[in-house]
């Protein structure tokens, strides 16, 4: 199968030849665009757009996971964007949407400037630069505190969008970024720049030799990843109307890397699920208060040990035992 | 016949130890050219070099008319300038036809806008390059595993693959390091018909090998490192029969001629 063309035309009518997978797209699209119809909770929606939001900072570190990279700074991206974003608005009076456009080209920028000698590093001493990088980040957030107002941040954030206030609007703007993001990457991830992403992964000497420049495919795809996480950064500081630094330390990178693991680092809606079960899991441990960490943290472990390939890992599982129930009911 | 390499005064230093040092040959379009040598001569890092894996750290490199020393190696592909590597030639997780695919990168890329938007003219070139792809599996008797994945094949097809993934970039100059290591007295008749038949359609080859009696059957020149240093060059029974050469393969008393 091609996966560079997921559709292809049937006697003249257009069917996706990878049923299952736009089956899955199809009933996620329904569920992110119903949700709100079936639960109108408002603490329901906010999680809904927490969970919009983080799937943007799981997805495209997964871009950089897929060239080989495990990147510890990715919150600082996501910070960079948001200050630069909430500044813009609240110093300048720079207009939606150019304060979103902006929250994503500076980091994209800072990508394009650091990305030629950091991407050079290979493994532990890229997750080694990338951690030191973010600390340098959250450090001159902490510290500037006459832009940025230091460990207390900036309060009174503006609505994103003027007149959009509520949240259920909101959501539905974060759901359409979060979408859009999400089928950049997936756009990506297959056809030939899949396939150029592969071979650096696999075998950066052989893909060099083969003609392909390493070192400019992955500085493209660290600033287009470093932009969307930043417009993560944007949308998190609008919908919390508070922005401040410790939304974007080490610990939430390690979140997005975890996410990956979890769900399945080696496919998309690995890091997709893996975004999902991580918003969520903490909400239902909600009940056994003091117990909340040491439950997550077991919880977490017995994921990581019963299933190593991820959660994605479960839809294997599944597919294979609905086609041995399929068999012993026509037996 | 004009020079498609030219190599003149290559050195290069690792800490104190000097591995290439002053080497200098030309390779004409369509020649086999055999760069052999004890262990340790420096072959290996001559290739390094020529290919821009390493920078030298003296000496010119001038292919196709241009200065290319110290280019990146994606830069000389592009020229037509390609390599196999001793070990790890393939992408062994994937399949024979997407490694060869891979090895097309140079006539399968549309450029990143084009890839990203998926337009009519990605598509050309995709499937242009494809076909492209399925002949050269097809010549080099690689199509009935072509689905098969590359690490599980036996060692002789991975070589081959090597070379596959080498002659789908569409080079004007492939050097091949070490292609018949390792394999059967029938898998190397295989690679040196490939060779053969590379240079037959003009593409210049440099060989790498231990192999005296495959190297001086293919061979159309014959380089001899030895520490580093250039210490014979010329048709292969000249230098296989040349006392220092010999003296530098198996010692001064057995100084009996090399060539079978």
């Amino acid at each position: 199968m091609d996966a560079a063309q997921p559709f292809a035309a049937a006697r003249g009518v257009v069917l996706p030849r990878n049923w299952a997978t736009a089956a899955g797209i199809t009933a996620a699209l329904a569920l992110a665009v119903g949700w709100p119809l079936l639960i109108g909770n408002p603490f329901f929606i906010t999680l809904g757009t927490t969970i919009a939001l983080e799937l943007i900072g799981a997805t495209s570190l997964h871009l950089l996971l897929r060239m080989g990279h495990i990147s510890l700074a990715h919150a600082a991206f996501m910070g960079i964007g948001g200050y630069t974003a909430v500044l813009l608005r609240m110093r300048m009076d720079v207009p939606f949407p150019f304060d979103l456009i902006a929250g994503a080209l500076a980091p994209a920028l800072l990508a394009l400037v650091i990305g030629p000698v950091i991407l050079r590093l290979s493994g532990k001493y890229f997750a080694l630069v990338t951690f030191m990088s973010g600390e340098i980040v959250r450090l001159s957030l902490t510290q500037w505190s006459s832009l940025t107002g230091g460990a207390n941040g900036i309060f009174g954030v503006p609505p994103l969008v003027p007149g959009l206030t509520s949240g259920l609007q909101f959501y539905y703007l974060a759901v359409l970024i979060s979408a859009v993001c999400i089928a950049l990457v997936a756009r990506l991830l297959t056809g030939e720049i899949g396939r150029v992403m592969a071979s650096i992964r696999e075998s950066e000497r052989l893909a060099a030799c083969s003609g392909i420049p390493v070192v400019r495919v992955k500085v493209t795809v660290f600033a287009i990843a470093s932009a969307m996480v930043g417009m993560q950064g944007v949308l998190h500081a609008h919908h919390l109307h508070y922005i401040d630094p410790s939304a974007f330390t080490s610990v939430q990178s390690l979140n997005f890397l975890v996410m990956n693991i979890i769900g399945g680092a080696d496919h998309l809606i690995g890091a997709v699920a893996g975004a999902v079960f991580l918003v969520i899991l903490p909400e239902l441990l909600r009940d056994y208060q003091g117990l909340q960490q040491i439950l997550f943290g077991i919880i977490l472990v017995i994921v990581m040990a019963g299933l190593p390939g991820g959660l994605v890992q479960l839809i294997g599982l599944g597919w294979r035992a609905a086609l041995d129930l399929r068999r012993r009911f026509a037996a | 016949m004009t020079a498609l390499l030219e190599v003149g005064g290559l050195s290069r230093n690792f800490g104190g130890l000097a591995a290439v040092s002053d080497v200098s040959f030309t390779v004409p379009e369509s020649e086999i050219l055999g760069l052999i040598g004890p262990n340790g001569a420096g072959k290996t890092t001559v290739v390094n070099l020529i290919s821009g894996v390493i920078r030298p750290s003296a000496g010119r490199i001038v292919f196709a008319g241009r200065d290319v020393t110290s280019a990146a190696p994606h830069r000389l592909a592009a020229m037509g300038l390609v390599r196999t590597f001793q070990s790890t030639t393939v992408f062994p997780a994937r399949t024979v036809r997407e490694n060869a695919l891979r090895g097309a990168y140079l006539h399968s890329w549309p450029g990143f806008g084009q890839a990203l938007l998926g337009t009519a003219a990605a598509a050309r070139k995709r499937s242009s390059a494809a076909r492209e792809v399925e002949m050269l599996l097809e010549e080099m008797g690689l199509q009935p595993v072509a689905n098969h994945v590359a690490g599980g094949l036996p060692y002789g097809f991975q070589k081959m693959l090597g070379i596959v993934i080498a002659l789908a970039a569409r080079p004007r100059l492939v050097m091949l390091d070490e292609p018949v290591a390792g394999l059967s007295l029938e898998e190397a008749d295989q690679i040196r018909n490939v060779i053969t038949r590379m240079r037959d359609r003009g593409v210049s080859v440099i060989v790498i090998d231990h192999n005296m009696r495959f190297i001086s059957g293919l061979c159309d020149r014959l380089v001899v490192l030895h520490h580093g240093r250039e210490l014979a060059q010329g048709s292969p029974q000249k230098v296989l029969s040349m006392p220092d050469v010999i003296a530098a393969y198996l010692g001064k008393r057995n100084a009996a001629p090399l060539h079978p």
